[in-house]
């Protein structure tokens, strides 16, 4: 699919090379406590930390993404999620249309996120969509060989 | 044919055949790689892959299932006038190809007939990936009209009425024919399907060379010709055909949209991967469906999660480049009859012809004859002569001739 990320009155939260442990951080750390192996991308509202299971992402092989959202003072919890992945330097997407469901035994904020592929190596961007009062996009980086 | 290509693979590299010949090394030598590129290079391996069973397919790695599978793959009784198998187009001796530009069966098909070599591998059967299972696949052209033209009635009609194909397919699933004509053409596909996993290529200098880098035996990689080494160099480099000629069988398992027209003659388009998607979510036998012997459904991620979207018309599946120099002709519709020419239209991709929102990553390499050649001499090192399957010459089954005492 191909992907237009710039639209105009959404938050978009570039962190590409910004991606950080989850442990050690303070932020991060009040958002997803026993989320163990997870890495977070921030924006001014929201934090989000997310693991793939299996943990490595192989080119040409489904994987999940677990990730927790936390609001930050004065935001609003998103009412809707998504997730999505480009390849800037190829102008595609993936192949495959991720869902993403709401893990309600693990609390509020868990989600999980089935359906992904990252069909060649190279520089990927994984975008999560947080749609509420207005739209957050974070964005972390992956990069495949 | 295949003498004077063997003659131009001996000549081009430094390898020790298959066949235990020796062949004069010619003082190459291991050309320096830098550990992104051996990186690369160590994707593409190791080979074979293990064997895996398939959970949709309870058949799948059966003795018995491989061994019925195998004479319904050459049996004409199959198709709707007696005379067409599934052997009829994918010739063993071959390559497991017609090597006809596009198919005959009862008519001209629009497409190239694939290889079955390394089948078991992917992840979408058919150019266009409108099947995502091997046995689904192999249902598909015994009742297509212009390839074998028969009905799940004349296939069902078939195994209840043979009593060696009643009894086999019984001792396979447990039950005999059933009354359900599309359960037997199910179970008819399936061990189709088991035969087929059988079908696998054979280790090639490429392969050497690249487990002797894993291991760090430079003498021994130093066996792979300097034409073969440049040519990998450019593989993986400036030609970035890696990009979806990726991992161990040379495919990344999709598609792409790479130049070619999707005219099938004037006025009549190809749809392609678009197409296929379309066929797949709207087929009773895909790995959704109540045919699927998984009941995890385990394997059927990529069909609950594709979707056709606009820029699926013109793009046809990724091939493994296995044993590509026996595949001519070459593309889904068999429009180039060497490698050669391949490699010229990649070199002179015409971008006019990609789709506006393709991909990027499609630029004419502008490759020099020199680095052609190379590109050529390591495409052909990923090639064997040396094919392991070897056909099953009994006649009987003695599981079904001690049932009939």
């Amino acid at each position: 699919m191909t992907l237009r990320w710039a639209a105009t009155g959404v938050v978009l939260c570039s962190v590409l090379g910004f991606a950080m442990g989850v442990a050690g951080s303070g932020a991060a750390t009040a958002c997803t406590p026993a989320f163990k192996g997870a890495t977070a991308v921030e924006s001014p509202r929201y934090t989000v930390a997310w693991r793939t299971q299996p943990a490595g992402i192989a080119v040409g092989q489904h994987f999940a993404v677990d990730f927790v959202v936390c609001a930050k003072a004065g935001a609003a919890a998103p009412k809707e999620m998504r997730i999505d992945a480009q390849m800037p330097e190829h102008g595609h997407g993936m192949n495959y249309k991720a869902v993403v469901t709401p893990v309600k035994s693990e609390g509020g904020g868990r989600y999980r996120a089935d359906g992904l592929m990252f069909h060649m190596p190279g520089r990927w961007e994984l975008m999560f969509e947080l749609r509420g009062d207005a739209i957050d996009r974070l964005v972390a980086e992956v990069i495949l060989k | 044919m295949r003498r004077r290509l063997l003659a131009r693979i001996a000549a081009a590299l430094t390898v020790t055949t298959g066949l235990g010949i020796a062949i004069e090394a010619g003082g190459d030598s291991l050309l320096p790689f830098t550990e992104e590129e051996t990186t690369a290079i160590l994707r593409h391996g190791p080979w074979p892959q293990p064997w895996s069973h398939d959970p949709s397919n309870r058949a799948s790695g059966n003795a018995e299932a491989i061994f019925l599978g195998e004479r319904l793959f050459f049996d004409p009784r199959l198709s709707v006038n007696g005379k067409l198998s599934c052997g009829t187009c994918h010739e063993p001796e071959r390559n497991w190809i017609d090597g006809e530009k596009r198919g005959l069966g009862l008519a001209r098909v629009d497409r190239n007939t694939p290889s079955l070599l390394d089948v078991r591998l992917h992840r979408w059967f058919g150019h266009d990936g409108a099947a995502d299972s091997l046995w689904s696949q192999s249902m598909r052209p015994i009742v297509d009209a212009r390839e074998m033209g028969a009905s799940a009635a004349h296939v069902a009609k078939l195994v209840r009425g043979d009593a060696r194909l009643a009894c086999r397919y019984e001792n396979i699933f447990g039950e005999a024919p059933p009354a359900d004509d599309d359960a037997v053409l199910v179970g008819v596909g399936k061990a189709l399907a088991a035969f087929q996993e059988t079908i696998i290529s054979g280790r090639t200098p490429f392969d050497r060379f690249r487990d002797a880098l894993a291991r760090g035996d430079r003498q021994e990689a130093a066996q792979y010709s300097q034409p073969a080494q440049r040519g990998l160099k450019i593989f993986i480099g400036k030609g970035a055909c890696n990009t979806c000629h990726f991992g161990p069988n040379f495919t990344n398992n999709e598609f792409a949209d790479t130049g070619i027209s999707y005219f099938i003659e004037p006025g009549r388009v190809d749809a392609g991967r678009h197409g296929g998607i379309q066929k797949l979510n709207t087929s009773p036998y895909n790995l959704l469906s109540r045919w699927n012997d998984d009941p995890a459904r385990s394997t059927a991620t990529s069909t609950r999660h594709v979707e056709p979207e606009q820029r699926n018309f013109g793009e046809f599946k990724v091939p493994t480049l296995r044993n590509a120099v026996l595949n001519a002709p070459y593309m889904h519709d068999g429009s180039f009859a060497t490698l050669r020419e391949v490699i010229r239209h990649y070199s002179e991709l015409n971008e006019e012809r990609l789709h506006a929102d393709g991909q990027k990553i499609l630029k004419p390499l502008r490759l020099t004859p020199d680095e052609s050649n190379d590109l050529l001499v390591f495409l052909e090192s990923v090639s064997t002569f040396t094919s392991p399957w070897r056909g099953n010459s009994g006649t009987d089954d003695p599981h079904c001739e001690v049932r009939k005492k």
